[in-house]
């Protein structure tokens, strides 16, 4: 009996052991790239031109953060990455739910259609051109809207919502009822406040989206006021691409960026969502469990 | 059951076609609109001015303000207008504000869906379907001169002109660095191409010839041995072409344009040139070629030839690497890289080196939305007219630059300066040389300023040993053709073989990189590309009047 329970243990230890060594090797290689590119960031052009793997900072040096904050662009375009994730998330979690809270009542008419109109949307988009055509009839182009209004509605959240809303007790809502609450009272009072972990998951979700999109801007915005930083970097990077067209381009020079500056962008356009995920991290978690299991 | 299924089936293919039906509707009736008219839109010069073959109408137009967008299909593309001494003149010379709008392939498709093109349009490759047709959305040239501005004619060059027509008789878009059969033979164009050697290293290994192939593999292992921190032998970045290793070293190599009888040779398959991607090839065997240099990208490269990495270099794009050689420069005395005499034809060919043909580089057009064709003209007139073009290098006479007393221009000495010390400050507030919609290396040949002194070496090396690849230009497969996805797989498919076979650990790999890749091309409808470009070639030299 003893030794069967010793063996166990000495089991559960090699396959932490295992378990530990794997996972951390995991964790390397993805942390270490990472690292590289805060780190090489950090170095000197010059050092950087040695080429290879750096691990510490080469020549450790802020003429690349320096360079990247000269632009007086930049700070414009934070604020318009700013503006858009928080008022592009909250819009959209709270629109989302409104949907979705109406299609989780079973006595909404038309349900069926609207779910199944819902579903369509998933497996099919209008397409770039359509869509760019809706955009411009809109009257969305070179507007700041077009980063709020279009990401509004997304079914995928709704069903997430929706499925969350179907686990509230009825109960719940009758009792409500019969205090006198109306629809919106409930949907705000009740509803609301219970699925604060989904909704977060969903804003994480979007924020992320809203956060490192660059598409909308390269397709429906012109004016520069309205980039965000996403865009700015998108630029910067494109920019070195331009050696393709050397043999066609006599001897007109073309200004590229170097490869610090690129890698200063690329942190600073990153760092704000690395410093918010840890905090909703713990809905995030919560949030994926939740309605995913019906009891 | 199955019956059943039938049914579904018959169902389901009605219920589809239906649903095809209504697109087909739904689309058919979208695409009447805006480009149906067809004409685009004409102005009156009525209290404007008459159009006078002598004089440009720029001069003439009493308009007080025009406000023009302009779109350009690259997105580093500085959309400053207005602010520095460059644009400043034109803003004040034109009268007229410009607003630029950029982005890439994607966006000039959601632009010529979208039906509201901007007055102007600048794209990069004279092949694309866009610029095929051109006639649908461009407003002809020929025309717009005719009836606004008939000093066109005298600032643009009639074989530019003659190379852009179209099906029609007409021209739509003009290019710049565009380069004539009369450029070429005037020696106004400089060389871009050069084999450069650090001269300390070059001295230090006793100034070894590098023209055999033997040569070359001796001075590459003697580079190594004295300077074991150094890269013997490097090249532009490769990416998804084939850096200075293909084409480029074709033509160092004097590799044949056409066969004998004038029709496509396969310059990738030549003989000559083989041999030396096996030199190549033994090079790095010898462990004289770093890894690197196939994963650099180009930002990796220009960095290692800022900070004089490599010994040799196979380079392409001199003016463009100017600024980092440069660099090199000031900071090491003495080391600046030289051009040198470097692989050469075993079977005596001459270099026939490329640089930008009559094709050009980026493309304008004036589109049939434009608000003010008549004053979009006269932008054209204007930056290919002297004025424009010394204005785009130069700036201002007295206030940048001054003509000195052999007529060579340079820049005044403060100028010089800002542009060596600042160049951020230098492209912000001056801008010479950037606005470059119609610029030409034949104005940049009157001034010593207008390259640095780090190229002029390899310029003066050039000298003599260009040649116009003309008769090449444009013969690819129309786009969307099989021919062209053949084609595309092709050059992806030789991208990566070059790679290998430089790469080949021993001789026998080298070889079957290079029967696979013989193998790809039959398998994907070579002969029909080879056919189809030999015909484009005939077309070409019609155009230029070869026979």
């Amino acid at each position: 009996m003893n030794a069967k329970l010793r063996k166990q243990d000495v089991d559960g230890r090699v396959f932490n052991a295992v378990n530990v060594a794997l996972l951390l090797l995991v964790t390397i290689i993805i942390v270490v790239p990472l690292w590289n590119v805060v780190i090489s960031s950090f170095s000197s052009g010059r050092a950087l031109a040695e080429g290879g793997f750096i691990f510490w900072p080469q020549e450790l040096s802020l003429e690349n953060y320096r360079a990247v904050f000269n632009d007086n662009n930049i700070y414009q375009a934070f604020f318009i990455s700013v503006a858009k994730t928080v008022l592009g998330v909250a819009t959209h979690v709270f629109f989302c739910a409104m949907v979705g809270y109406a299609l989780s009542k079973k006595n909404l008419r038309g349900r069926k259609l609207y779910v199944a109109m819902g579903v369509i949307t998933m497996f099919f988009s209008g397409g770039m051109i359509p869509t760019y055509l809706l955009i411009k009839s809109l009257g969305l182009l070179n507007s700041f809207w077009v980063y709020i209004i279009p990401a509004l509605f997304s079914y995928y959240d709704v069903v997430i919502l929706m499925n969350f809303f179907r686990n509230v007790p009825d109960s719940l809502e009758e009792s409500a009822k019969m205090d006198g609450a109306g629809d919106w009272r409930i949907f705000l009072s009740i509803f609301i406040p219970l699925s604060m972990p989904v909704m977060a998951t969903i804003a994480l979700f979007n924020g992320v989206g809203q956060w490192n999109d660059f598409m909308t801007t390269k397709l429906y915005i012109t004016d520069q006021a309205l980039y965000p930083l996403q865009m700015m970097l998108y630029e910067i990077i494109v920019q070195s691409q331009t050696q393709a067209m050397q043999s066609t381009a006599g001897s007109a020079v073309i200004e590229t960026t170097t490869k610090g500056v690129q890698l200063a962008t690329i942190v600073i356009t990153t760092m704000p969502i690395v410093v918010v995920y840890p905090l909703l991290q713990r809905y995030f978690i919560s949030g994926m469990m939740l309605g995913a299991v019906k009891e | 059951m199955s019956k059943l299924n039938a049914w579904y089936g018959r169902k389901g293919a009605a219920f589809i076609s239906a649903m095809l039906a209504t697109a087909l509707v739904v689309s058919g009736c979208s695409t009447g609109g805006k480009s149906a008219d067809g004409k685009g839109k004409e102005v009156s010069l009525e209290g404007r001015y008459t159009p006078n073959a002598e004089e440009p109408a720029w001069k003439l137009d009493k308009k007080e303000s025009t406000e023009l967008t302009w779109y350009v299909n690259a997105d580093w593309w500085n959309t400053d207008f207005g602010n520095d001494v460059v644009t400043k003149k034109i803003k004040k010379d034109l009268k007229i504000n410009i607003k630029f709008i950029t982005g890439d392939d994607t966006k000039l498709n959601t632009i010529f869906a979208g039906n509201d093109k901007p007055d102007l349009i600048t794209i990069f490759d004279g092949n694309s379907s866009v610029a095929q047709k051109a006639s649908t959305w461009a407003l002809p040239l020929n025309d717009l001169a005719e009836k606004y501005d008939p000093y066109f004619n005298k600032a643009a060059a009639q074989d530019t002109m003659n190379w852009f027509k179209q099906a029609d008789g007409k021209t739509y878009g003009y290019p710049n660095y565009s380069n004539t059969q009369a450029d070429y033979e005037s020696g106004n164009i400089p060389a871009t191409t050069a084999f450069i050697i650090r001269k300390d290293v070059y001295e230090a290994v006793g100034k070894p010839p590098m023209k055999t192939q033997e040569e070359f593999k001796s001075a590459m292992s003697l580079i190594k041995s004295k300077f074991p921190n150094l890269l013997p032998f490097g090249f532009n970045s490769i990416g998804e072409g084939t850096g200075s290793l293909g084409d480029v070293l074709q033509d160092y190599l004097g590799v044949p344009l056409e066969d004998k009888e004038g029709k496509f040779y396969d310059r990738n398959l030549d003989a000559d040139y083989l041999s030396w991607v096996k030199t190549l090839n033994e090079v790095y065997r010898a462990g004289n070629i770093s890894d690197d240099s196939f994963a650099d990208d180009n930002t990796a490269f220009e960095e290692k030839v800022k900070s004089g990495k490599y010994a040799t270099i196979f380079l392409s794009g001199t003016p463009q690497q100017g600024g980092n050689l440069q660099i090199f420069m000031s900071a090491n005395p003495g080391k600046e890289y030289i051009a040198v005499d470097g692989p050469q034809s075993t079977v005596g060919n001459a270099p026939t080196l490329n640089q930008s043909g009559i094709s050009g580089w980026m493309i304008s057009y004036i589109t049939k939305d434009c608000k003010d064709p008549a004053k979009a003209i006269q932008i054209f007139t204007y930056l290919l007219s002297e004025e424009g073009q010394m204005l785009m290098n130069y700036g201002i006479e007295g206030e940048t630059y001054q003509v000195n007393a052999d007529k060579t221009v340079s820049f005044l000495p403060a100028i010089k300066e800002l542009q060596l010390k600042d160049a951020d400050k230098f492209k912000k507030e001056y801008r010479m040389g950037e606005f470059m919609f119609f610029g030409h290396d034949r104005y940049k040949a009157l001034s010593q300023d207008a390259f640095l002194d780090s190229i002029k070496q390899m310029q003066e090396w050039g000298k003599g040993k260009l040649k116009p690849h003309f008769i090449l230009e444009n013969t690819n497969p129309a786009p969307g053709t099989p021919e062209a996805r053949a084609l595309s797989a092709i050059n992806a498919n030789w991208s990566t073989a070059l790679v290998s076979m430089v790469r080949a650990k021993d001789e026998a790999a080298f070889n079957n990189t290079l029967e696979s890749y013989k193998k790809f091309l039959t398998e994907n409808n070579w002969s029909k590309i080879a056919e189809a470009r030999s015909e484009k070639m005939k077309e070409n030299k019609a155009k230029l009047g070869i026979k």
